[in-house]
């Protein structure tokens, strides 16, 4: 009975959603998949980097001094145009492994029930440290390439994750990871406050742009990648560890 | 269309949360949801024949058919706040089975003190 | 002249360096309490941007009188609780910094999205803080809800977006008309949906009573009072400021915010627990609340809104606090409780009678305000729901009341069981915050001014104010 009504009650708000969404009628309407009108939308301006006002063409490895100037536009909205939500994304993650800390707070290391075999332990010896440099290569590369800071960072808590599955002694520092956590996460304040007191605007971009395309360009994007990717990086593995703790015997 | 596949997902996970009594199958219908509407966010800034808001060589601002960044950038932010929620509703439903010994929700009953 | 991203800055590097320095994390809890009291009060009107990015492309906080007023109450209703609770904070103080800037970020910030990440902010710490009881049942119905109302808004925002292209709230309601009816209507119903759950209204209301009914000192006061005004602050600012409705759509809304009302007085009518029947209490201010700003009495919502915020934590605080300290907060059992503890009581009936709307306290006023104003608009169905909620938040209160005061009747078995439990170094801190916010209330009741003056300050700058 509770399923029938479950599914006329998602039905209703399934045609509710399509005939509404897909209606036609005066005004805007939803654009259809693919027929999204950039030139209306905020993202415009965005992509030519003239927010400002600066309205001439942005050439890779030749345009210097561009506003925003990262050549990865994704990264130069969520560190850049959009960095305030980027703050409140990091503090989601803090306070979301910060809870986690606190309600499992145990002291030793949960064991596996079949210890990890000799495959496993040779072969994340070798990938762990590739793993972990291309993470801190991901991060750092951010403004030019796809990838950044939280993808960066996951990867590093990756290896991190792989450590616990291979030995079952092994236990991260969680408190040298919280000093880490604290650092990245104060840093990147400051950077913000340095912005307010410098340029006037919290989280101003006050560092010289370069050119479009350098890895040394885009102000304080790649500074401030670098300390999300730390960030990030710590409070994963800290997930890990908590989740892989158990109440001390 | 594949955004009524998007919109398929969020409302398979509507129904999940509806029906479900099991906790873990209840934060996995929460997931399917998330992806839902991710997924969802994705494919309103996609362009016909777009290409990746990057700039590359011989690529400028203005002569490309770019795809809306700003869509992508707000998925990576309802991404890790997903993580952060999955990770968190995970922990209480562990500190629930080791205070009830049991993962269904009709058997946990009541929590009032009197 | 104080840069309003300060409030959401300091409290945040306070949380950071807190968990670096585990030994000082009370100390910068305290801190980043008091700057951010000091600051609420010398918020100047101003607008402010983030990293040099003009709006709608920027991010911006909007710093006006409505938000002003949000903030200063805010600010001393989460120091208040958290100072007079300072034994259960225990490892939470980062946690509490977090969540303090996450609420000035809600009330503060320009934008849709960013709207969405501080209110994610501020329920992650709610869910943690519910924790604190122990209560994991509640805690996590609360998150089931959170997470599918956060995702609605979520959803909503974008079928805006992808449809006039920005996200900036003042941006998005002079282009509001531009927008197809029918996409409009989903939006606003998704974007209604999803704050409705940080707002209590039915029906995404189910946590509350798991969350609400068993809150401790500490997140009692900080739910009821800090919570419920930054939610119901936003909410008001998103429907009256940005999503202006009319026709069907506000009909179905109001009957949604006054069946709200009226279902939480006649749930807390029949709660037993003092803390079970202030949370239906709450659902019901929400509601009548919520119902006054669809109305567009926005004067009568905000200082009812100041009412319910200072009432609620007194009350609710020494609700948590009964619960931590005998073990029980069932009416029966704590008969007599305020014959022994008279400062507690005094601060709490003053607040439970304001709340009601007894003549010559606060909500009195505020009452015959919104009424009138009701009147004005030839509206006489929403006066009676409301006359006939305030009967019966009036009954169950003054209940309530009668008997924390009177003992029961000689000879029957003594109650001094429970209320010894309550020793005089426990409550003091609880009671020194009921004889300030006591005297508090009585003082605005005198002068309504007080209070009404920030108030028809910024009305006058809106058009069709009230």
């Amino acid at each position: 009975m509770k399923r029938v009504i479950a599914v006329l009650l998602v039905g209703v708000l399934g045609f509710f959603i399509y005939s509404n969404l897909y209606s036609t009628g005066n005004g805007n309407l939803f654009p259809k998949f693919g027929e999204a009108k950039l030139s209306e939308r905020v993202s415009n301006k965005f992509i030519k980097k003239s927010v400002n006002g600066n309205e001439s063409e942005v050439i890779y490895n030749q345009t210097k001094d561009a506003e925003s100037g990262s050549a990865n536009m994704v990264t130069s909205i969520v560190v850049n145009y959009r960095s305030f939500d980027t703050l409140g994304e990091v503090t989601v993650l803090f306070v979301s492994a910060l809870g986690v800390g606190l309600l499992l707070s145990g002291k030793s290391r949960m064991k596996f029930k079949t210890p990890p075999n000799f495959i496993l332990r040779s072969a994340v010896r070798v990938i762990a440290g590739i793993i972990l440099i291309t993470g801190v290569y991901i991060f750092i590369h951010g403004h030019l390439t796809p990838g950044g800071g939280f993808p960066g960072g996951s990867m590093i808590a990756s290896a991190v994750l792989l450590f616990y599955i291979s030995d079952d002694e092994f236990k991260t520092k969680v408190k040298a990871f919280k000093f880490l956590e604290g650092t990245a996460g104060s840093l990147y304040l400051i950077f913000g406050l340095l912005g307010l007191s410098l340029g006037g605007y919290f989280l101003y971009n006050f560092l010289p742009t370069g050119v479009v395309g350098n890895l040394f360009s885009a102000g304080i994007v790649p500074i401030i990648y670098i300390f999300v990717g730390l960030k990030v990086g710590s409070e994963l593995s800290n997930l890990i560890s908590d989740f892989l703790s158990e109440e001390g015997k | 269309m594949i955004q009524y596949l998007f919109i398929g997902l969020i409302l398979i996970g509507i129904y999940g949360l509806l029906t479900q009594k099991n906790l873990i199958k209840l934060v996995v219908a929460l997931n399917v949801l998330e992806v839902g509407v991710n997924l969802f966010i994705v494919s309103t800034g996609y362009v016909k024949d777009g290409i990746a808001p990057i700039l590359f060589k011989g690529a400028t601002s203005t002569n490309n058919n770019f795809v809306d960044p700003l869509p992508q950038a707000l998925v990576l932010t309802a991404i890790v706040i997903g993580v952060g929620v999955t990770a968190l509703s995970l922990t209480v439903v562990r500190k629930i089975y080791e205070k009830h010994g049991t993962l269904e929700m009709d058997e946990i009953g009541s929590e009032s003190d009197d | 002249m104080i840069n309003p991203v300060l409030l959401i800055a300091i409290p945040l590097l306070f949380a950071f360096l807190s968990v670096m320095f585990k030994k000082a994390d009370k100390g910068f809890l305290i801190l980043g309490i008091l700057f951010n009291l000091i600051s609420a009060f010398f918020l100047k009107e101003t607008e402010v941007i983030i990293g040099g990015w003009k709006p709608p492309f920027g991010i911006n906080l909007v710093a006006d009188q409505y938000s002003i007023f949000g903030l200063i109450i805010l600010n001393i209703v989460f120091a208040f609780s958290v100072v007079s609770s300072l034994p259960s904070v225990k490892k939470y103080s980062t946690l509490l910094l977090v969540s303090l800037a996450s609420l000035n970020g809600m009330l503060l910030t320009g934008d849709l999205f960013n709207l969405f990440v501080f209110l994610e902010i501020a329920s992650i710490s709610a869910y943690i803080m519910s924790t604190m009881t122990k209560k994991y049942k509640g805690t996590f119905n609360y998150i089931i809800l959170g997470a599918l109302g956060s995702n609605l808004y979520l959803l909503g925002i974008i079928f805006l977006y992808s449809t006039v292209g920005t996200l900036n709230m003042s941006d998005m309601a002079s282009k509001l008309h531009l927008v197809n009816n029918n996409v409009l209507l989903l939006s606003i119903t998704f974007i209604f949906a999803g704050f409705a759950v940080e707002a209590k209204l039915i029906p995404f209301n189910g946590w509350v009573k798991g969350v609400y009914g068993n809150a401790n000192d500490l997140n009692g006061g900080i739910f009821a009072s800090a919570y419920a005004t930054a939610a119901i602050m936003v909410f008001g600012r998103l429907f009256t400021n940005v999503f202006t409705l009319d026709g069907t759509l506000k009909t179905i809304l109001l009957a949604v915010t006054v069946s709200t009302f009226i279902f939480g007085e006649i749930a807390a009518f029949s709660q037993k627990n003092i803390r079970s029947t202030l949370a239906f209490s709450s659902v019901g201010q929400a509601g009548l609340i919520a119902t006054l700003f669809l109305t567009g009495i926005t004067g009568g919502a905000m200082m009812q809104v100041a009412n319910n915020a200072f009432a609620k934590l007194v009350m609710f605080t020494i609700a948590g606090a009964m619960y931590v300290y005998t073990g029980t907060d069932n009416v029966e059992k704590l008969q007599g409780l305020f014959k022994k503890h008279k400062l507690i009581g005094f601060g709490f009936s003053i607040a439970a009678l304001s709340l009601v709307g007894l003549p010559i306290f606060y909500g009195f006023y505020v009452k015959i305000f919104a009424l009138t104003n009701l009147f004005k608009i030839n509206s006489y169905w929403l006066p009676a729901f409301i006359l006939f909620s305030s009967l019966i938040e009036g009954i169950y209160y003054i209940r309530m009341l009668v008997k924390l005061w009177n003992p029961g009747e000689e000879g029957k078995e003594s109650k001094d069981e429970y209320t010894t439990k309550l020793s005089l170094e426990n409550t003091f801190a609880y009671a020194v915050l009921a004889v300030i916010i006591g005297l508090f209330i009585i003082y605005i009741s005198v002068n309504p001014e007080f209070i009404t003056q920030g108030i028809s300050n910024y009305l006058s700058n809106i058009p069709g104010g009230m």
